[in-house]
Order: structure tokens, then C-alpha cells, then sequence
């Protein structure tokens, strides 16, 4: 039999947790801010990389994005995926998630037969969760959505994943899209110096719209409904009052307030 | 496009801006490079308006499309053949819905999905539905991403709203996006605002991980759609007197189309009340609190207040809480009554995750904490001495 | 060496930063300082090729090494002493110790000892200083003795002292260097051969966690085939064959650890609120505790670029440059940790935070691999060689060629720093002319000058480049602002310490003054402040509170 074949999808996006706000203009700072592997994605290459050390398979990474964003997919070859793939074109520009979700699953498709599909759940910049999904849809394949744990056994996929309240176990014949979600002490993997150089031997393809066989109608701003009318700062809410004291002053200070609120009626 | 003009000075504003890092200056002008998205932060820095973003505008015939449509989420079912109830969030967005169809002169309809769900109508046109579509069959019972994504495919095609709306739960961000990706529709994700502007949906969401926030509009596609977040709209009082139209829909879902078979599930245990996207009263620590025996005092104060217990990252992190208690931008948003924060610095994670609650209580030793920026009262003091101190004076009060 | 790409670098640095982050918190580097301890288990993992295999950078790919360029190792070397400079002295201690062998070996040699460095992931350690021979190595005193068996050379006998040695008493081999007969030599003695023993550990200053022992070598039997390059006498050039490299990297230290220390007191400064506002935008403040050092910081980087560039493009020896940055870099870096401690006030003094440490390891940056007052003398004596050479028109060419450069690029200062180097011009032609490097002192300061200015041309470079190197973390405006902070600094101080200096040696003479050109240099200090204001402002925005 064929080794599976698994496809996950990336994207290069800035390290949020450094990102600041001019409050003035309302725009972000992005000076300094590292650009990284999106964490959830960064856990899904770790997934699919499990699985191929149990099962053998070949490892796909798919991205994107400008030239730049080839920095995220040599981390995935260091990591151990066999050959990644760089959708890089200006057609592309102004994609919203539609548009997105339609470029990837075209490539998808040129890749030839595909077996597994992982991508993070959501990208932290954006934080939409709907890429996912919707390159699901343009395969037409079932998608499972915020796994946590995924298994292979005679072309049965199960996975552990999210639902509002709590989780289920589910089960689906391949090929299936799955979205992961790491648990809660996930630490990303960094690969060691010697696979970071062994990962520049490794084949990194660059396609275009063209190359990927994409309508221009499909793709970019054009291919995209929703369009971004205005972005500002968060609104502060209005200072409210500040009390100090000693312990028991505020303490009774807090029992003043929740009377006067109404919090304390049985 | 985005264009470059010949007023361009060089002076670099537009560069630090830029979200994507696209923007470069080359030769003392600005230079858009690959990976730009029209998102416009450039053009709002530039003073001299030497950035131009220019969009296609084709004619479309957006009149086609009429009306403002909820998807109803039900809580998962206890036992086979209980009857459904609605989850909060349906009640939000049918509350929100109200005022939005009304000044777009268009009727709000509810979409229940689902096995004998008719009983729940009433609810829905009590919180404002004018119509409720009803799609009934025994392979529906269950939510999953195929039957459910068929059923309103279609019914989309055959009544051609202008708007539908989910809630951004785990059911709604799965099932939103696949109907959006077959449809060519707009899909705006995990909205915390909904407003119209010139006859369109204005979609407000955090973005940036909150640090951010993005008006998105659709005008050239229909219907607009948006997941919207749990716990963020405000709920309308209920008027039990208000009826709605049932339009009961015959849409065959062959139950081969479920491609994901569920094994096994498991609810989270405790009570509803308890929850803290449910409850009234959260009590959240952070940092401050240093250990599991500190953190003890925030749940004696969560019962006497009848609320539930919450927790930073910054404390999730430290093994105080687990993940499921988890308020802010990377756990659960919650907007209760009452919100008392101890020993949370504040970080803009958890601020989004919170600031809507209706009376914000901080406690904090460290006066210059962001958290007093959001809080109506903020308590300068060391925690560990005010709190003890507090759950002995609210048990005299009893 | 054609090294990494910027990427592989990247992805190199983000995975040691990872493994610092999570194996090497504050507490615990605070933990081994306090107990003066060598974290040898970290140094194994650092050199396993499954978790990070950091020495395989510094040998070349037929050793099986990954053969990484200067400008890779540079920036290897920064990011190390971001984390602790104990640590990276640890892992430049084997760099160093392969050195002579890199530089010296015989083909065999290389393949063997580079080969086993490699695989066997050895701690090296390099032995050249001893107790009374620090940096001038001319004053050794270690003997190597033929020993002869069947008429042949068949080893050497060694006796000696070694001081100051990193990972002295850790180091699985050392490098020796030794007077052999036919001169000055270096030898490959292993761990554990009889009659070669290590000291107690030091109880220094910082850099606590790194190994320094002194070496005793009591009559060490070495074989022949451990004589590096295979000819006596070859030792003192093997040593200046890599000196500019090695000091490129105690450069690439000193910036590390000076922007460590710098952006602790800026974060500080974002969170804390004195009368009303936050540290980082209170003038008085930035502009004297922040603000001039990351100008001179930058700067530095800058120079230790472009030679990294140039000995990566196959330019050999590079002393003087070398010298440059090291003294430019790491009392650059000093200065920086030391005014971080007073930023942070009384927490600065305190060892609850890491400048204090960093303050305290960072020093020895100025001192290892050659003093400053070592490089300021091996400064002025490479450009004295080369004013003398090109009658006095070596520093009016680079002048030419800033004025060149302002005329199509502005912004970045090149201007002042044109004056800067013509004043400099002036300086040491009045000093020929009176001869004043006959006095230690002029020819000392002489070399802080040259090292100033030279590092504020390549600064004024690099800012004006149409690409920015990848380790610029700042938009071009706050660059080319602290670019032209620094410039303007620079003019001034050469120009007035200069004539201090010549005045203060030997005599007026007409004319001298009105060269040096203080009045044009005065009238480029204008916008000065509003250039630091937006550096400070610029600043405080790139080093979000944690």
C-alpha cells in the first residue's frame, strides 16, 4: 500500500503577545515584533509528524503567504516534514478567509491524492477559525474541528475533540480535515541546529495562482466578500474609583459596594 | 489595489504600521511588497493620503436578499428523546437581531435545526423571531457538521437571506465557515458587535489577539454572514406575548451524508450556574494569588456570592485553576453581573476576555495596575489580607 | 565560508532561545552564580546534536561539523550572552580551543581532532595565558622539550603554568601553547594524561558559571602528531591568525549582553510610574540612561557586521578591525549594564533582577581576549602604520566618502561623521608632526578615538543601506535616528578630546584649532535633542512591559 499522505497547513503570523497599540492612531506597532509559526499550527506539524513516526507517511506543509513566510515552512522540514509548499503570489493580495480556504484547497487538489489534512485551529493574528473548515468544504472531505488527539488505524481516523460542553470522541474514514488544538501545557518543538541545516537540502516549492490552477474571480481581494472598513484601538472604559486603606477599611469598602450593587439579596 | 502616489515623501509613517510588515521604502518613496491585504492601516497614518486603496465595485444585485437570520444552537441533549432547550447565546442574538432587522425594514427569522424542537418556537419569536424556519427529521437530532451545513445550504438557497448570524460557539465556528466556503458568502469570525451601516452588516471583532479592533463589511455578496461571541450582546427581557410565523421546511437529510460517527461523549460535570460563562458572580484570580492554598479564599467568596470561580492565564499557567476556568482572549469570554478580579494585573488577554461584565470589582496591591483601567471600583491593597477579612464579613451579614 | 542563510539563522537562534528559556530561567542562572557553579549538564545538552548541537556551527562541514560563517557565529555569540555570559563563554571557550587546530592543524590533524570535537561533543579549552604572560604572549615561559626516540622527534615533555583558563578544569582537551625549540607551539594535550592537572575553580567577579581554573603542566608527555600544524615556531602566528574572529566574538558578548542589561531597565522604565507618568517618558531619564547607549550600541553592531562580512568573504587576519569592535562593543555594553543598574534604582542594586549580573559578567568582556587598553594600543598602532603609509590621506578618503554618502542619503549623520574623521585626520597629523606618540597615553587614546570614529562611519553605512541587515530590530527612522545621535557625538568628542589631548602633549600650533573644523561639528549639533526624543520615544515602543 501507497504511505499515507498528510497535509498541514501553516501560516507565518506575528508573536501577539509582543504586538502593542499606538492609542493615538489606533494602528499596531509591529516594529521588533518576531514573526513566528502560529502555536496551533506549530502543534498540528508536531501531529502529523507523530503519526508518520507511527505509521510512515509523507509530510506536506502548505502555506500562504509573501516570500518571507518560507521562514515557517524550513522550521516545519526541520522539524521532519519531507516538502513544503509556498503559495506566494500578488494575485493572492487581500485574500479574506474565503478566498484563502479556496487558494489552499486548490493547491490541495494539485498535490494529488491526500489522506489527512491538519490545520491549526486558528491563527493567533487573526483568530478566526474558519480556514479550516472551509478548506474542508472546497475538498468536500469531513472536517473535524478543535482536536486535541488524533489516531490512525486502518484508514479509520479517530480524534478527540471540543465540543461547548466538553468533548467526544469521533470517528471518520479517511480522507478527513482535522483542526488541532493544543493542550493546555503544549511548548512548541524547536528543531536542533543540525536538522535546521539539513532542512535547507529539502524541497520548498514556490506555486502561483496560475500554477495552482486558481480562478482569478476566486482569489484575493476579488475572490474575497468581506472587506476590512476601518481598524482602531480597543475603546478604554471610563477610570472608575480607586480606594486604599488599610485591610479591614477595604474590606468593608468591598461589602459597601456589593450591597449598593446588589449583590447581596438572597 | 493599493496605490503609491507621487506626494509620497519617504517618510516612513506608513511603515512601522503596516500589520504584515509589507511596507518598505525604497528610493524615498513607500513600496508595497508581496503579502499585503488592503487592510488599510497605512492609509490611516499617512498624512499627505499618498496611499490609495482602491476596491472593484461591480454592480450586484443585492435586492434579492431579504431578512436577517439566526441560527438557534441547542444544549447538547441529555438523553436521547429529551426535549432540546436553547442555548443563551440563540437568546442574544435574536435580542440583537431585533434592532438590527428593524432598521433594515426586514423580517428576523429564527433557524431551528433539529428533532422535536417545535415546542421551542414560542421562546424564539418571544425574544423577537418573526418567522421561525423549522427543519425537523430524526437524523438531525445530533448535531453534526454535514447533515446540519446540507440543511442550511439549502434552505439559504431557497429563501436568500441578507444576513445570518450563529453564535461563535465550537458548534457555530464549525458549522459557519463550511456553509460560507459553498456559498461564496462573507463570513466575519467570533464578532463582539453588530451594526448596520449604509444597509450593510458592520461586523465588529477583536483582532491581534485583542490588542486590535476591526470594523468588516460585506457589500458585494449575500447573504453577510458572522459568528457572533457568546456572552457579549446584551439579552432582551422577553415578551411572552409575541408570536411568529412557523414555516415548517421538508428538507430529506439521507442520514449516509454524517460522515463523522460519534463514539463517545463526555459533558463537563458541575452546574450550570457555575459555569462561569453562565454565571452572574465570576471570581477570578491571577498571579497575586501565588498558590492553590491562597487561591482557596476566591471559592468560599465565589459561594457566599453564588458565582463561579475564574482564573487568569497567568494562573492556569501556575497550576491554580484548570484551563476550563480560563477568562480572556485564550479561554472564555464572560460578561456576569459582577466580575471581581484579584491579583490580575490586567494584560489586554484577559481585559477582553471580561470587560463587558456589567460592575467590574478589582483587587490589587499594585495601584498602576491595567486592570483599574476597566475596573468601576478598584481595591489598592494586598489581597491576601482584604479577602479573608471579607468572607468573615459577609458571613456575619448572612 | 558560505554558512546559513538568514532563515536557517533564524530558525538556529529561535531554538536556542527556546532551550534557554525553558531549561535556563532567572532563578536558576541566579541559583548557579550564587553557588558558583558550572551547569555542566546544560553544556552537554547545548552541544547534543538532538537538542541543539551548537559547537558543530564552529567546524567546518567536512568535519562533520555544519561550517557556519562568522556572521553566523557572531550572531550565535550575541544571542548566548542574551541568555548568560557564563554559558557563552563556556561554549566559546571550545570554539576558541579549536581554533589553532581549525587555523594550524595539519589536514589529519583536523580531520581527527575536529572530527572528535564533533561527534564525541568535547569540551576544549584554550591555554595560552599565563601568570605572567596575560596578553602579551611573547613573555611565555612553558617549555616544550623534544623527547627522541631512534634518532626521531617522538613527542614533547611539557612544564609550565596556564592561568585563567575557561572550562580549565571541565575542558575534555586543551591547546597549549609552549616553547618548543624551534619557537612558540601549540599542542593538543587530552584530559587525564598524566602530569597535566587543573586548579581549583575561580571565585570571580561574574561569569560565575563558567569554568576558569589555572593549568599546571608537570612534565606532560605529548606525542609528535599532537604538534598543531606539524612545524615548531608556527604557534604566535596560529595565535594572530584568529584574533580577529575571536574578538569579533567577545564584541558580539558585549553587545549581547549590553542590550540584555538595556532592554530590562527599558521594560522597567514602561512600568514604572514616578509623578504621574511611566520612567520611559521622562526625559531627564532616557536621555541619559537609555538612550546614548543603545546609539553606541548600535554602532558597534554595525562595525562588527561589516568585518564579519569581510572575513566571511575571505579577507584574512583583520586584527585592527577586530580590535575595533571589541573595544567599541564591549565597553559599549559595559557602560550599558552599568547605567541599567542605575536606571532600575534601588531593584537595579539588588540581585532580584538580572542587571546586576549582567553588570557583574560583562566586565570581564572588556578584559578576556586582550583588555580594552591592549586593543586601544593594537588599534593605534594598525592605523598609525596606515596614516603614515598613505601620508595622511587614509581618514580624508573615508571622509570623502561620507560626504558622499550624505550627499544621497541625508538622514543618517554622515555628514558630522565626516567631520569626525577629518578631525581625526588632523589629530594624528599634528601628532607626527610633533611626535607625540612617543607617550603611552596619546597613543592610547589615540585608539579610543580611531575605534569611535570608525564605528560611527560603519554605522553611518549600514543606516543608510537600502536593506537593513536582519538583525535590525528597529524602522529606519529610529535607526538612522540613532545613527545620527551617535555621529554627532562622535565629532564632538573627537574633536574636543583631541585637541585636548595634542595641546596637552606638546604645542600650539597655528592653524591646528581652526582645522579640526569645531565650529562646523558645533553647528551639526543642532536637532539633536529632538532626534533623542524620538529615539527615546522609539525605544520605550519596541520593548513592550512583561
Amino acid at each position: 500500500m501507497n504511505p499515507m499522505k498528510i497535509v498541514v497547513c501553516v501560516k507565518q503570523v506575528p508573536d501577539t503577545t509582543e504586538v502593542q497599540v499606538d492609542p493615538q492612531t489606533g494602528t499596531l506597532i509591529r516594529a521588533g515584533v518576531p514573526s513566528i509559526l502560529n502555536p496551533y499550527d506549530h502543534f498540528a506539524v508536531e501531529k502529523a509528524l507523530e503519526l508518520k513516526a507511527e505509521h510512515g507517511a509523507e509530510v506536506s506543509v502548505l502555506t500562504m503567504g509573501p516570500p518571507q513566510a518560507q521562514a515557517v515552512l524550513r522550521l516545519a522540514l526541520a522539524l521532519g516534514a519531507d516538502r513544503a509548499m509556498l503559495l506566494s503570489d500578488r494575485l493572492f493580495a487581500g485574500s479574506d478567509t474565503w478566498a484563502t480556504s479556496y487558494a489552499l484547497g486548490r493547491a490541495i487538489r494539485k498535490l494529488g491524492r491526500t489522506d489527512l489534512i491538519l490545520c491549526g485551529q486558528q491563527a493567533i493574528d487573526g483568530d478566526t477559525a474558519q480556514v479550516g473548515p472551509g478548506i474542508a468544504q472546497n475538498l468536500r472531505i469531513p472536517q473535524i474541528t478543535f482536536c486535541d488527539q488524533v489516531e490512525i488505524e486502518d484508514r479509520q481516523l479517530k480524534a478527540r475533540h471540543h465540543i461547548d460542553d466538553g468533548h467526544e470522541i469521533v470517528q471518520a474514514r479517511l480522507p478527513v480535515l482535522c483542526t488541532m488544538t493544543p493542550p493546555q501545557d503544549y511548548r512548541p518543538r524547536h528543531p536542533s541546529f543540525p536538522r535546521v541545516v539539513q532542512a535547507m537540502g529539502k524541497v520548498l516549492e514556490t506555486w502561483t495562482a496560475l500554477e495552482i490552477g486558481a480562478e482569478p474571480g476566486m482569489i484575493g481581494l476579488k475572490g474575497s466578500p468581506t472587506q476590512v472598513d476601518r481598524v482602531y484601538a480597543p475603546p478604554q472604559k471610563e477610570k472608575g474609583v480607586v480606594f486604599t486603606g488599610t485591610a479591614a477599611e477595604l474590606a468593608g469598602r468591598i461589602l459597601d459596594i456589593l450591597q449598593k450593587e446588589n449583590f447581596l439579596t438572597p | 489595489m493599493i496605490e503609491i502616489d507621487s506626494k509620497c515623501t519617504g517618510c516612513s509613517r506608513c511603515v512601522p504600521v503596516c500589520p504584515f510588515g509589507v511596507m518598505h521604502i525604497v528610493d524615498k518613496k513607500a513600496q508595497v511588497g508581496e503579502g499585503c491585504t488592503l487592510c488599510g492601516a497605512c492609509v490611516q497614518v499617512c498624512s499627505l493620503e499618498a496611499v490609495r486603496i482602491t476596491r472593484e465595485e461591480g454592480p450586484v444585485d443585492l435586492s434579492a436578499h431579504k431578512g436577517l437570520w439566526v441560527v438557534a444552537q441547542t444544549l447538547p441533549l441529555s438523553r436521547k428523546g429529551a426535549k432540546p432547550r436553547l442555548r443563551p447565546v440563540t437568546h442574544e442574538l435574536l435580542s440583537a437581531g431585533r434592532g438590527l432587522a428593524d432598521g433594515l425594514k426586514e423580517e428576523l427569522c429564527a433557524v431551528l435545526i433539529g428533532e422535536n424542537a417545535e415546542g421551542l418556537c414560542a421562546e424564539l419569536a418571544s425574544y423577537g423571531a418573526d418567522k421561525v424556519y423549522l427543519v425537523e427529521d430524526a437524523v438531525l437530532a445530533d448535531y453534526n457538521t454535514d447533515t446540519y451545513a446540507a440543511a442550511l445550504i439549502a434552505l439559504i438557497a431557497k429563501h436568500k437571506p441578507g444576513v445570518v448570524l450563529f453564535g461563535a460557539t465550537c458548534q457555530g465556528r464549525d458549522l459557519a465557515p463550511r456553509v460560507a466556503a459553498e456559498i461564496h458568502a462573507g463570513l466575519t469570525a467570533d464578532c463582539t458587535g453588530l451594526s448596520l451601516k449604509e444597509g450593510h452588516l458592520l461586523q465588529t471583532r477583536p483582532a491581534f489577539g485583542g490588542n486590535i479592533m476591526a470594523d468588516i463589511l460585506c457589500t458585494r455578496k449575500r447573504p453577510q454572514m458572522a459568528t457572533v461571541r457568546p456572552n457579549v450582546l446584551k439579552k432582551a427581557v422577553p415578551d411572552p406575548l409575541r408570536k411568529a410565523e412557523l414555516v415548517c421546511e421538508k428538507i430529506h437529510i439521507d442520514e449516509k451524508m454524517a460522515r463523522v460517527k460519534v463514539l463517545e461523549r463526555k459533558l463537563d460535570a458541575g452546574h450550570p450556574g457555575r459555569k462561569i460563562s453562565e454565571a452572574q458572580v465570576v471570581v477570578s484570580g491571577g498571579r497575586g494569588m501565588r498558590d492553590k492554598e491562597r487561591f482557596k479564599v476566591l471559592e468560599e467568596l465565589a459561594e457566599l456570592l453564588g458565582g463561579a470561580v475564574g482564573a487568569s492565564r497567568a494562573a492556569v499557567d501556575m497550576g491554580l485553576k484548570p484551563k476550563s476556568h480560563q477568562v480572556g482572549q485564550s479561554g472564555t469570554t464572560v460578561s456576569p453581573k459582577l466580575y471581581m478580579a484579584c491579583g490580575i494585573s490586567g494584560a489586554i488577554q484577559h481585559i477582553v476576555g471580561m470587560r463587558s461584565s456589567d460592575v467590574i470589582v478589582a483587587v490589587n496591591k499594585d495601584p498602576n495596575a491595567a486592570i483599574f483601567n476597566v475596573a468601576k471600583y478598584g481595591i489598592v491593597g494586598d489581597l491576601h489580607d482584604i479577602l479573608p477579612k471579607l468572607v468573615s464579613l459577609l458571613k456575619n451579614s448572612r | 565560508m558560505t554558512g546559513l542563510d538568514s532563515i536557517a539563522r533564524g530558525l538556529m537562534l529561535d531554538s536556542l532561545r527556546d532551550y534557554a528559556k525553558r531549561r535556563l530561567p532567572y532563578e536558576e542562572l541566579r541559583r548557579l552564580d550564587r553557588e558558583n557553579e558550572f551547569p555542566a549538564d546544560v553544556l552537554k545538552e547545548l552541544y547534543d546534536p538532538e537538542i541543539l548541537g551548537i559547537h558543530l556551527l564552529l567546524i567546518p562541514q567536512e568535519y562533520g561539523g555544519l561550517g557556519g560563517s562568522t556572521f553566523d557565529i557572531y550572531r550565535v555569540c550575541e544571542a548566548l550572552a542574551h541568555i548568560d555570559l557564563g554559558v557563552a563563554t563556556s561554549v566559546f571557550a571550545t570554539f576558541l580551543g579549536s581554533d589553532p587546530i581549525r587555523v594550524g592543524g595539519t589536514e589529519e590533524q583536523r580531520r581527527f581532532w575536529l572530527g572528535k570535537i564533533a561527534k564525541e561533543r568535547l569540551l576544549a579549552a584554550y591555554g595560552a595565558t599565563e601568570p605572567d604572560a596575560g596578553s602579551d604572549l611573547v613573555a611565555l615561559s612553558t617549555r616544550a622539550a623534544h623527547v627522541v626516540k631512534n634518532g626521531k622527534i617522538a613527542g614533547y615533555r611539557i612544564t609550565g603554568n596556564k592561568q585563567w583558563i575557561s572550562n580549565g578544569g571541565v575542558a575534555d582537551l586543551a591547546v597549549i601553547l609552549a616553547l618548543a625549540p624551534g619557537g612558540p607551539s601549540w599542542f593538543v594535550v587530552e584530559k587525564g594524561t598524566e602530569g597535566f592537572s587543573a586548579n581549583a575553580h575561580e571565585d570571580k567577579h561574574g561569569i560565575r558559571l563558567s569554568n576558569t581554573c589555572a593549568l599546571a603542566l608537570d612534565d606532560v608527555f605529548v606525542p609528535a602528531e599532537n604538534l598543531i600544524g606539524g612545524v615548531e615556531g608556527q604557534g604566535l602566528s596560529q595565535a594572530q591568525a584568529v584574533f580577529g574572529y575571536t574578538r569579533l566574538m567577545v564584541a558580539a558578548f558585549g553587545l549581547g549582553a549590553g542590550w540584555e542589561a538595556l532592554e530590562t531597565a527599558i521594560r522597567y522604565s514602561r512600568q514604572r510610574i514616578q509623578s504621574g507618568g511611566p520612567l520611559s517618558q521622562k526625559q531627564g531619564y532616557m536621555l541619559k540612561l537609555i538612550v546614548p547607549h543603545a546609539a553606541r550600541l548600535e554602532a558597534a553592531r554595525a562595525f562588527i557586521e561589516d568585518t564579519a562580512h569581510r572575513l566571511d568573504a575571505g579577507k584574512h587576519g583583520l586584527q585592527t578591525e577586530g580590535s575595533i569592535a571589541k573595544l567599541a562593543a564591549t565597553e559599549a555594553g559595559n557602560r550599558a549594564a552599568e547605567d541599567a543598574i542605575q536606571a532600575l534604582g534601588g531593584y537595579g542594586y539588588t540581585k532580584d533582577f538580572p542587571v546586576e549580573k549582567i553588570k557583574r559578567d560583562v566586565k570581564i568582556t572588556c578584559i578576556y581576549e586582550g583588555t580594552s587598553e591592549m586593543m586601544e594600543m593594537t588599534v593605534c598602532r594598525g592605523r598609525w602604520q596606515e596614516h603614515l603609509k598613505s601620508r595622511g590621506t587614509y581618514y580624508e578618503e573615508q571622509a570623502a566618502a561620507l560626504d558622499r554618502l550624505h550627499a544621497s542619503c541625508p538622514t543618517v549623520g554622515a555628514d558630522s561623521a565626516a567631520l569626525a574623521l577629518r578631525a581625526l585626520n588632523k589629530i594624528l597629523e599634528e601628532c607626527r608632526l610633533q611626535r607625540l606618540t612617543r607617550h603611552q597615553h596619546v597613543t592610547m587614546r589615540l585608539g579610543e578615538y580611531i575605534a569611535q570614529a570608525e564605528t560611527c562611519a560603519a554605522f553611518c553605512r549600514a543606516a543608510s543601506a537600502d536593506h537593513y541587515s536582519e538583525t535590525v530590530r528597529f524602522d529606519a527612522q529610529t535607526w538612522q535616528a540613532l545613527c545620527r545621535i551617535h555621529a554627532r557625538e562622535t565629532a564632538a568628542d573627537i574633536c574636543l578630546k583631541g585637541a585636548k589631548l595634542v595641546l596637552g602633549a606638546g604645542a600650539m600650533n597655528p592653524g591646528f584649532a581652526d582645522a579640526l573644523g569645531l565650529g562646523a561639528i558645533l553647528a551639526k549639533q543642532a536637532g539633536a535633542l529632538e532626534d533623542q526624543e524620538l529615539a527615546m520615544k522609539k525605544l520605550a515602543e519596541s520593548f513592550r512591559s512583561r
